[in-house]
């Protein structure tokens, strides 16, 4: 149970502070130590399939749709604003938060910027068009490739 | 996944890095993909879906064919997870 209740708060604090927690603000948040929290996110990731950590740390690199790390889609929404790992989650994060707001990148190609408009729950402005370059069944091989 | 400027621009992104191109999808079902793929993630009692609850997401939004297989299972609909 407390590795749900870890779960979550890692969500509402990108939610709410834009940023993941650190080790040390969980183990506060709960009464436990760094460690413990350590041990708790590494069962997260490969028990439940449900944070990505940074590979050979204990630092989370991402709690899908969220990335805790500077990604090509930059996610704004008021005075907010968040990573997404791909466009697919940047759209996502926007979507779970039921907020209008913007998806910001480029074109890997020609680099031209490229801006993704939501308002009330749909798209407002949807330039150009998604590439899937993984098979759905080879996406977790290599999530940051995906 | 990564928005290009144009189908144009994917291929030739793809060509320049060898690769061979995926798929490709307009960003008005991916917003439908996106609405639905991590719509339980703020539930404090969060599984991740079984590969064939995963499935019926894609399939309701269109992504049908093999490139959207999740799994080569042929027990797809009572697989219980990833």
């Amino acid at each position: 149970m407390l590795d749900s209740q870890i779960r979550l708060w890692i969500y509402q604090h990108l939610v709410d502070a834009c940023r993941a927690p650190s080790l040390i603000e969980t183990a506060t948040r709960f009464g436990i130590t760094p460690d413990e929290v350590g041990e708790a996110l590494r069962r997260l990731e490969t028990e439940a399939d449900a944070v990505v950590l940074i590979p050979g740390t204990r630092y989370i690199w991402m709690a899908e749709p969220f990335s805790a790390v500077p990604t090509s889609f930059l996610v704004r929404s008021g005075s907010r604003q968040w990573w997404g790992n791909c466009i697919w989650d940047a759209l996502a994060i926007l979507a779970l938060l039921s907020l209008d707001g913007t998806v910001s990148t480029a074109c890997p190609f020609s680099g031209r910027p490229l801006v993704v408009t939501v308002a009330n729950r749909a798209l407002v402005d949807a330039p150009g068009v998604v590439h899937f370059a993984v098979p759905a069944r080879d996406w977790w091989r290599d999530i940051g490739f995906t | 996944m990564l928005l290009f400027r144009s189908e144009d621009d994917v291929h030739a992104w793809c060509e320049k890095r060898r690769l061979t191109p995926g798929a490709i999808l307009d960003l008005t079902r991916l917003w439908r993909l996106a609405c639905s793929w991590y719509d339980d993630r703020l539930n404090l009692n969060w599984r991740r879906r079984t590969i064939g609850a995963r499935q019926a997401i894609l399939d309701d939004v269109g992504l049908r064919g093999a490139f959207w297989r999740l799994t080569d299972s042929p027990s797809l609909r009572s697989s219980t997870s990833s």
